[in-house]
């Protein structure tokens, strides 16, 4: 017995003595929209995981506020005809190998883009060229006032253009060399990325600039499965979840050692609806399906009471959202009744409407994830209320976007995640018919505002007053009805970690994990 | 005609009553009574419950079992009892419907191959292996994929997730009898090839085939749940075992019970089915036929 206790002690010690080594080591559980991402190349890639955010730097970064604020660029200035931009770079700057950050870095990193899927975020730029080493001038082809943006999306992120053009497709999967916080040490596809602190980093963002990470090591595991998720990091087998759904809210809230972290979200779901669609071609029926539509009664009961009934099709913290009252689309179940009568639909004896002795019975798809299926079945009884059937299809998630483009749809519960008003163009554009435009909206008018608001602005007051004017028009084609703004939720384990409070930046990326510290 | 038929009418006769005999023993006596409960309450589900099992009631969602919901209710407020009721329906219907499809199609097939042997046999038997060298869930899986989710969808998947093994129980079945003194009897009487096919053969495989069909459907239950839990087989708002499963998973915490009903059911029905069948192959006495094919 005695020699038992003496082992056991014995291990607790040694234990203890690894203590100090293994403190500075994070598990974090990314985001289930992340899981699956096959590539940290921000030059090529569709998906990227929070692991891009570390690893790269952008030019610029933004605030709580979704201001502008210097990350690898010190400060910028736009030519008042909006045809160039300039860059001061921040001096001493290195990449993870070593080479050195400068404005050549730039001019050869942007041609990159040329014929990949990302090419368009930087299209409207002509040509870089460097003015001295920490200086760089963007010549435009056309004015961009959604160039600061673009710059600051994880696809502006800058890796080291001389390493991918050696590595070509394995850049990004075995190895990614970048200026950011943490280098890349491992990475698994659907498993999960290992990153280890890059000390010499000092240009980092705010509060946190001039040291590095606090943290040593930063594991980011890929978990689909929520209650698993939960489960690791109620048991100790993770520290942080970076997105808690609301159904585990509950739960994370009544465990002593965790605590919530709520951040304004960056993604709205919606009923995109299928304007070519019979009955849907006919825009009275389009708004009596989208007033129908309670988004209190879903925000209360499918998220518990977490989050914002949308009204419009833009989050809330973007100024293109405030559109004026009257082409808001927030439940009203009398204006929805009176638009399908005017429609020529009329209830029948099973409180289904019909019109010519057809019922007014459509397809509602939906993908298998379970929160999704929830909703729609939450919109389906919603629908049926104002007398329309729906079917509800479910797919998988990974086969629907295929789905979308047969165009065969009527109604769909979807959701995006982007924060900025461009995002309008992207699913009703006229010229992205089937996908992503699955509403299969082309409007001339609608056609002409969207080239005002994409690139007719030379400000950031022109364009933001084209996009709200871009914004109203569709609403008032009800090509889709507004459901909900979620809010992003870290759960993590408040023993083991100190977070930022408040975080000043508009995700949990760079300047979270930099001020991130495990406590002793 | 009399001489030609020395057993045709015997095995039927068995098959009559051993439904009946195998409630005689205590596990084919509470499994059966478990089914029959199961069968009744799905068939009277409208006038069991008070609830419908469609209209959701969202203040009244997550609440644990009470007297007014003996298994609580959903994340929709919906009573949890009547969904299962029905979800019965769908899961025993699916299933069994399937399964009836299959067997008889597989008995068709099978019979002919065996008996008419040559060419035909071998064509037959490659597509058979061929699927056989699949698990019944992938090629469910794929099939569903092609015609799109749904309980059409979920149907025909379990018919032909299922047709090559009773192709395959059928043959083998005709192919030791074919050589019988009462076939060659029956030939020798000048009976046709359809005639002892359909009046001498088949009659005589039908107990293994029918005790293997019972026995499948518990398997074709746990496939149909499966396909309902990926949200492939019926849809919403109409209640599946899996899909109730489903739905629930991911309310563990929330509300386990939303989970634990179903999957119970889940789980005594196939239990019960598997003990019914047992009890069946036992009273019948071909538990060696069965096993050997």
């Amino acid at each position: 017995m005695k020699t038992i206790r003496s082992l056991l002690l014995g291990t607790a010690l040694a234990g203890g003595a690894l203590l100090p080594a293994q403190a500075q080591d994070v598990t974090v559980v990314m985001s289930q929209n992340e899981v699956g991402a096959t590539s940290y190349n921000p030059i090529t890639a569709q998906l990227l995981s929070v692991g891009a955010w570390l690893i790269y730097d952008r030019l610029v970064a933004k605030d709580e506020k979704l201001q502008y604020v210097p990350q690898l660029a010190e400060s910028w200035e736009e030519a008042p005809d909006g045809m160039s931009w300039t860059f001061k770079l921040k001096p001493g700057v290195t990449f993870h190998n070593g080479t050195p950050f400068t404005a050549q870095t730039v001019v050869d990193w942007l041609p990159l883009y040329k014929g990949t899927e990302n090419e368009y975020l930087f299209d409207a730029i002509d040509h870089a060229e460097a003015v001295s080493d920490t200086e760089v001038r963007f010549v435009m082809k056309r004015p961009e006032p959604n160039l600061l943006y673009n710059l600051s999306t994880v696809y502006g992120s800058i890796p080291d253009p001389a390493v991918f053009a050696e590595l070509g497709e394995d850049f990004g999967v075995v190895e990614a060399v970048g200026t950011g916080p943490f280098k890349l040490e491992s990475f698994e596809i659907g498993n999960q990325t290992v990153l280890v602190r890059n000390d010499d980093y000092a240009w980092g963002p705010g509060a946190a600039t001039g040291r590095p990470a606090k943290i040593e090591t930063l594991t980011l595991r890929e978990i689909a499965e929520a209650s698993t998720a939960f489960l690791e990091l109620k048991t100790g087998g993770v520290d942080m979840l970076m997105n808690v759904p609301t159904d585990f809210v509950g739960e994370v809230t009544g465990t002593d050692n965790l605590k919530l972290l709520e951040l304004p979200g960056t993604d709205l779901i919606y009923m995109p609806i299928n304007v070519t669609k019979p009955p849907f071609d006919d825009v009275k029926v389009r708004e009596g399906v989208a007033f129908a539509i309670n988004q209190q009664e879903i925000v209360d009961a499918v998220f518990d009471g977490r989050g914002k009934a949308a009204d419009g099709f833009l989050i809330s913290a973007l100024p293109e959202s405030q559109t004026a009252p009257e082409f808001r689309i927030s439940y009203d179940p009398d204006r929805a009744n009176a638009a399908l009568e005017a429609a020529g639909w009329v209830k029948g004896a099973d409180g289904i409407r019909e019109k010519d002795g057809q019922r007014l019975s459509v397809t509602l798809w939906t993908q298998s994830d379970s929160i999704f299926r929830r909703l729609s079945e939450v919109v389906q009884a919603q629908l049926k209320a104002v007398g329309v059937e729906a079917e509800i299809l479910t797919f998988d998630s990974a086969a629907i976007r295929d789905q979308y483009k047969t165009g065969e749809q009527q109604l769909a519960v979807r959701t995006y995640l982007w924060d900025n008003a461009d995002i309008l163009e992207w699913f009703f554009g006229g010229d992205r018919l089937y996908y992503p435009n699955i509403s299969m909206l082309n409007d001339p008018k609608a056609e002409e505002l969207k080239a005002a608001a994409m690139t007719g602005a030379k400000t950031a007051a022109e364009r933001e007053a084209n996009f709200i004017a871009y914004h109203q028009y569709i609403n008032s084609l009800y090509p889709y009805a507004p459901i909900y703004e979620p809010v992003q939720l870290i759960g993590y384990n408040a023993e083991r970690l100190s977070l930022p409070e408040p975080l000043q930046a508009a995700r949990f990326n760079t300047l979270g994990f930099l001020e991130l510290d495990v406590k002793e | 005609m009399t001489a030609a038929a020395p057993r045709p009418g015997l095995l039927p006769a068995v098959l009559r009553s051993a439904p009946v005999l195998a409630f005689t023993s205590w596990k084919g006596a509470i499994a059966g009574s478990f089914l029959l409960l199961l069968i009744l309450g799905a068939l009277l589900a409208p006038w069991l419950t008070p609830y419908e099992y469609d209209v959701q009631n969202l203040p009244g969602a997550f609440q644990p079992p009470s007297l007014a919901h003996p298994m609580g209710t959903d994340e929709f407020g919906r009573d949890l009892l009547t969904r299962i009721l029905y979800g019965a329906r769908t899961s025993l219907s699916v299933s069994g419907v399937a399964i009836a499809i299959s067997l008889f199609c597989g008995m068709v097939l099978g019979a002919s191959a065996g008996y008419l042997g040559g060419r035909f046999d071998r064509a037959v038997m490659v597509v058979v292996d061929l699927t056989w060298a699949f698990p019944e869930i992938l090629v469910a899986l794929m099939l569903v994929a092609i015609i799109g989710p749904g309980t059409t969808g979920t149907l025909v998947a379990i018919c032909v997730a299922y047709l090559a093994q009773f192709t395959r129980l059928t043959r083998a079945q005709v192919m030791s009898l074919k050589s019988e003194t009462f076939v060659e009897a029956a030939r020798g009487m000048g009976a046709s090839g359809t005639a002892i096919l359909f009046r001498h053969l088949l009659p005589n495989c039908l107990g293994p085939v029918l005790v293997a069909g019972m026995l499948a459907t518990g398997d074709a239950i746990i496939l149909e749940a499966t396909l309902g839990f990926f949200g492939l087989g019926a849809q919403p708002p109409t209640p599946s075992w899996g899909g109730m499963m489903s739905s629930g998973s991911g309310l563990l915490f929330k509300g386990p019970w939303i989970i634990l009903f179903p999957g119970l059911c889940i789980a005594l029905t196939v239990v019960a089915i598997n003990l019914f069948g047992d009890a069946l192959l036992h009273k019948l006495d071909i538990r060696e036929r069965v096993r050997s094919a």
